[in-house]
């Protein structure tokens, strides 16, 4: 909102500077975000929380500037003539509920002009443009008292004024220009015969004030916030006159608001008052009281305040204050503030006003009944073991397009129901979208290394509604990357989480060409693998990505505390072999048949050379294999070793598609 | 002088002459051949011993086996230095990369506030993203039709209702800390991390996805000194020890008392700051020159919220703040736009290394 400090000066003397001004309102809760002179006047633009529709006004405004100088207003309430009444003109309200109190004025030969300067510059100093001095005037005194007002060509009106649920697909044209269809939602004025508003949102044009106009019909009314809400929400507009009702608009001022237009309206406009004609009534309810302790108050804010204090500070903003006893008071809010219920509201408006800067810090004994999400821990572990492989953290929206995740995966998609852009309309399936967009965006930067990994949630439908399950994905791409580093980062992880009975599995994964299943007994944890070319093209990689995904729930459940197992005295003797091993053949086989004969004494298997080379067999790998012997408990013999690594051979060697050298 | 003296004396000033212009194993290898090879000069001093007086015998058979010695020792040194400058390569090459990897600036951001608060004795709960309306909204005392609901804008999803109202995208974290109001019994201090989503358009300072830390504490003497005093600790850890706090009144629906807090900005109103230099002279960009910049929001819980988990408002009095991960991480950093933390681009994680 947007207030002018001349506008202020018709309740108030302010004699500080706009600078300290600014800073005292920010201080007491109405943060001012910017203020600039206009001519010999201040302009400010403040946020207005939603809980005072109070500050929505001059008055309200200059209230609380009074409270922080310790000044009085002076208002100079408008007559008000309410006993001339208008047989002419009926108002039928519907429901009561949407409209508790409806005042019709009639304002005869008018003449519509322009607003004389002072007036002009009040409503545009407010961020009102100004229009002619009808309408001027309307808006002045929404400012000036914050009650909307709105000004109908009274011979355009036919009949009676209905305020009422527009039928479904009435249509409806504003003062905007803009044609709505409307439904049960929007609450109407109309006459007999059509709309000529959205009730506390926009004037129809059928009823227009323009410079022919010579006739005022002059509407102020309560409507309901949650009505008001809804029907401008379901047209699409937000005005000034709705925001303020949507956070409510009290009757206090409401005859004052029509006092001052209608005088002003016969002032600048030359027009004549003729009656008034009103519908519901005027309900104003006084706050109920509030039985606040002093002990309460100072436990709660944690700082010792004497009895006159709070009684000085709350009498200060218009609280009726009277003393029970010592510790005691009751407290009544002025009727405009809707916001004070409850004690810790009476809280809230002394603190405010003390200063919350006033309060001393302290330090609290801070007890708990529960303890740290296990979850969050392990996933932290996570994040520093990650980076000690060489992976750089990555964090990607968790919004997608449905097209794009079904391309990528078979888990069903939860869709949103209302997205920013259709082209993001889903919860993603997989972090493999994000992993692509990631390498994508450095690829073509000409950032060509790069390893990633990301933790975050994934998304989708299941036979209970909904599944969201924490996965850490890895993606490699660039110089040096390749299928057999991200295994063994993996391998690495694997190490440092100390979970050890875990496969890879060669077993196709779709979108993928050399996938491996990394399993853990019968489940299956997660897998890696190089991305589909197919997959590439379609989101236009230009390198080889590769990908691993990890369902998290299960690293955490296969993590295990380390543990010393005693490392053997006695020494390992190694022999070699050298293997010619067909396509058809595995190396996972021939660590299998070497794990079966070796069994115990078995200590370990490494690759310690590969050939490459004219004299490679086609289709064959060739390698040679240095196998470990150890016994925990015994010198090994080299004739032990010897029979052993016979029995190994012989095995090797009978299996098709091996071959030793 | 004889004329196996003379000999003697060439041989031996040829030999300390040619060392020194040895440089390879190979030239070292010719010398020993030349040196000490069955053809060598001094094999054939040795060769003309038998021809020696008996006496002469003794004398140059010691005298040349100290000279063989001599040259023996000398090679097998200079092999050594040779090998040694062989062995010496062109150290100006680059390595073969440095394999370092590094979390996002966004973990690191929310871990260190986290820990800064898990000392003072809050835990760590983290809660799901998809929430539903009664959690996200209805008992943090926001109604679901009204002007206080605008701020916290939300992603509905297509997932079948069930009792709590429809299912959505947590616009805050404070859905997480309901469910832990509820499932637990006060005494209790939590903090909450994690991701939330608003359909705010993407610009400079707004992403439809951004995390958020929120924390509470319920017990029966907790008052707003604490949440002052909790907050003031936490800025001046995180920030430095010099940075100044300041509470704004301000509106939340959840709290009552409701403030927004302000530091002292850590750019101009900071002496020593190395961020500054950036700005020096002109006007403060970072705070505009204001001298506060925000940074969270805060309040003593409603007790609406604490009825609504089903504790005694009358018995128990709590605290909550909640905070915006990037705009903390933007502030710390001097990162001026929060699409950086989502492109990923190796030159920016790089540099929180
Ligand atoms: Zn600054």
């Amino acid at each position: 909102m947007r207030f002018s400090l001349n506008f202020v000066k018709e309740f108030l003397e302010v004699d500080v500077l706009a600078k300290e001004l600014a800073s005292l309102l920010t201080m007491s809760g109405i943060e001012v975000e910017h203020f600039q002179a206009e001519g010999n006047d201040w302009v400010f633009d403040i946020e207005v929380t939603t809980n005072r529709y109070d500050w929505l006004s001059i008055i309200g405004i200059s209230r609380e500037i009074a409270s922080c100088l310790h000044q009085k207003l002076k208002i100079k309430y408008p007559k008000i003539k309410r006993t001339r009444l208008l047989k002419e003109k009926k108002i039928i309200i519907e429901d009561r509920n949407d409209c508790s109190f409806y005042v019709g004025s009639m304002i005869k030969g008018v003449t519509v002009n322009s607003s004389p300067s002072w007036l002009s510059q009040r409503v545009q100093h407010c961020s009102v443009n100004s229009i002619n001095n009808i309408v001027d005037i309307t808006n002045y005194c929404m400012l000036k008292w914050g009650n909307p007002l709105h000004a109908f060509d009274a011979d355009k009106i036919e009949g009676d004024i209905y305020i009422r649920r527009a039928k479904t697909d009435e249509s409806f044209v504003g003062i905007d220009d803009k044609e709505r269809k409307l439904n049960k939602d929007n609450l109407v004025i109309a006459d007999n015969r059509k709309v000529i508003a959205l009730a506390g949102v926009i004037g129809a044009k059928n009823t227009e004030v323009d410079e022919r106009t010579k006739n005022i019909f002059l509407e102020a009314a309560v409507f309901s916030p949650l009505t008001v809400r809804r029907s401008r929400r379901a047209a699409g507009i937000d005005t000034d006159s709705s925001y303020r009702f949507e956070r409510r608009v009290s009757a206090d001022y409401l005859e004052y608001a029509v006092g001052c237009a209608v005088q002003l309206i016969e002032k600048v406009g030359s027009g004549q008052f003729m009656g008034i004609c009103a519908g519901g009534s005027k309900s104003s309810l006084k706050n109920k009281k509030i039985t606040i302790s002093l002990s309460k108050l100072n436990d709660y804010l944690g700082e010792i305040f004497s009895n006159s204090r709070v009684k000085s500070i709350l009498s200060n903003l218009d609280f009726d204050v009277k003393e029970i006893s010592r510790d005691k008071l009751t407290v009544r809010a002025p009727s405009f503030r809707f916001d004070v219920n409850r004690e810790v509201d009476v809280y809230e408006e002394f603190s405010r006003v003390y200063g919350y800067n006033n309060i001393t810090p302290s330090i609290p004994f801070l007890r708990n009944q529960i303890q740290d999400d296990q979850m969050y821990k392990f996933k932290n572990h996570l994040r520093r073991i990650l980076p000690l492989l060489g992976l750089r953290e990555i964090v990607t929206v968790g919004i997608d397009g449905e097209q794009n995740l079904t391309k990528l995966e078979q888990k069903k998609c939860i869709t949103i129901v209302n997205p920013l852009k259709q082209q993001d309309n889903a919860l993603r399936t997989t972090l493999l979208s994000g992993m692509i967009k990631s390498i994508k965006h450095n690829l073509n930067r000409d950032q060509h290394n790069v390893k990633f990994f990301e933790i975050a949630n994934i998304y989708f439908k299941d036979k209970n509604g909904y599944c969201e399950e924490p996965v850490l994905s890895m993606g490699t791409s660039g110089f040096r990357e390749d299928f057999f580093r991200l295994k063994g980062v993996i391998e690495g992880l694997l190490k440092y989480l100390n979970i050890e009975d875990i496969n890879f599995i060669d077993k196709g994964k779709p979108n993928f060409t050399n996938a491996l299943r990394v399993v853990s007994g019968q489940k299956e944890i997660g897998f890696l693998g190089k991305l589909d070319k197919k997959i590439g093209e379609a989101f236009d990689l230009k390198e080889e990505v590769y990908f691993s995904s990890l369902d998290i729930n299960f690293l955490k459940k296969l993590h295990k505390q380390k543990k010393y197992k005693s490392v053997s005295a006695y020494p390992i003797i190694s022999r070699d072999i050298s293997i010619a091993l067909a396509k058809t053949v595995k190396f996972e086989d021939v660590q299998q048949i070497i794990k079966e004969k070796a069994a115990q004494l078995l200590s370990g298997v490494s690759v310690v050379d590969v050939y490459e080379g004219a004299d490679v067999p086609k289709n064959c790998s060739v390698f040679t294999l240095r196998i470990f012997y150890q016994a925990q408990d015994r010198t090994l013999l080299s004739s032990d070793a010897a029979v052993l690594h016979d029995s190994v051979r012989e095995a090797l060697a009978g299996k098709d598609g091996i071959d030793l050298r | 002088m004889s004329e196996m003296d003379k000999e003697y004396k060439i041989l031996e000033e040829n030999f300390d002459k040619e060392c020194q212009v040895v440089f390879s194993s190979r030239q070292l290898e010719d010398l020993r051949v030349k040196y000490l090879g069955r053809k060598s000069a001094l094999a054939q001093l040795f060769s003309k011993i038998p021809e020696l007086t008996l006496q002469e015998k003794g004398v140059w058979g010691r005298q040349l086996n100290i000279l063989k010695q001599k040259i023996t020792t000398v090679l097998e040194e200079k092999s050594r230095a040779v090998k040694d400058e062989e062995e010496t390569m062109d150290l100006t090459f680059p390595s073969y990369g440095k394999e370092m990897g590094s979390t996002h600036v966004l973990s690191a951001v929310s871990e260190s506030i986290c820990s800064i608060l898990q000392r003072l004795g809050f835990v760590v709960v983290e809660g799901g993203e998809i929430e539903d309306e009664w959690h996200n909204f209805a008992a943090l005392n926001i109604p679901l039709e009204h002007p206080s609901r605008d701020v916290f804008d939300t992603f509905y999803l297509n997932v079948k209702e069930k009792n709590r109202g429809k299912y959505l995208l947590r616009s805050h974290t404070s859905p997480s800390q309901i469910r832990v109001m509820r499932e637990s019994k006060p005494p209790m201090a939590v903090i909450s991390p994690g991701r939330v989503y608003r359909p705010d358009e993407v610009d400079a300072t707004h992403s439809f996805m951004f995390h958020q830390i929120e924390g509470f504490a319920i017990d029966k003497d907790i008052n707003f000194s604490h949440l002052k005093g909790v907050l003031l600790h936490l800025v001046q850890e995180f920030f430095s020890s010099d940075v100044k706090l300041r509470l704004r009144p301000h509106f939340f629906p959840f709290t009552e008392p409701s403030a927004e807090v302000d530091i002292s900005c850590i750019i101009c109103q900071t002496p020593n700051s190395e961020l500054r230099t950036k700005n020096s002279g002109s006007k403060c960009s970072v705070c505009k020159d204001k001298g506060w910049l925000e940074i969270l929001g805060c309040g003593m819980i409603h007790p609406n919220v604490l009825e609504a988990c089903e504790i005694d408002s009358k018995q128990y009095k709590g605290f909550a703040f909640g905070m915006g991960v990037e705009r903390i991480a933007m502030l710390k950093y001097g990162i001026n736009d929060i699409r950086l933390f989502y492109e990923n681009d190796v030159r920016f994680l790089d540099q929180f290394t």
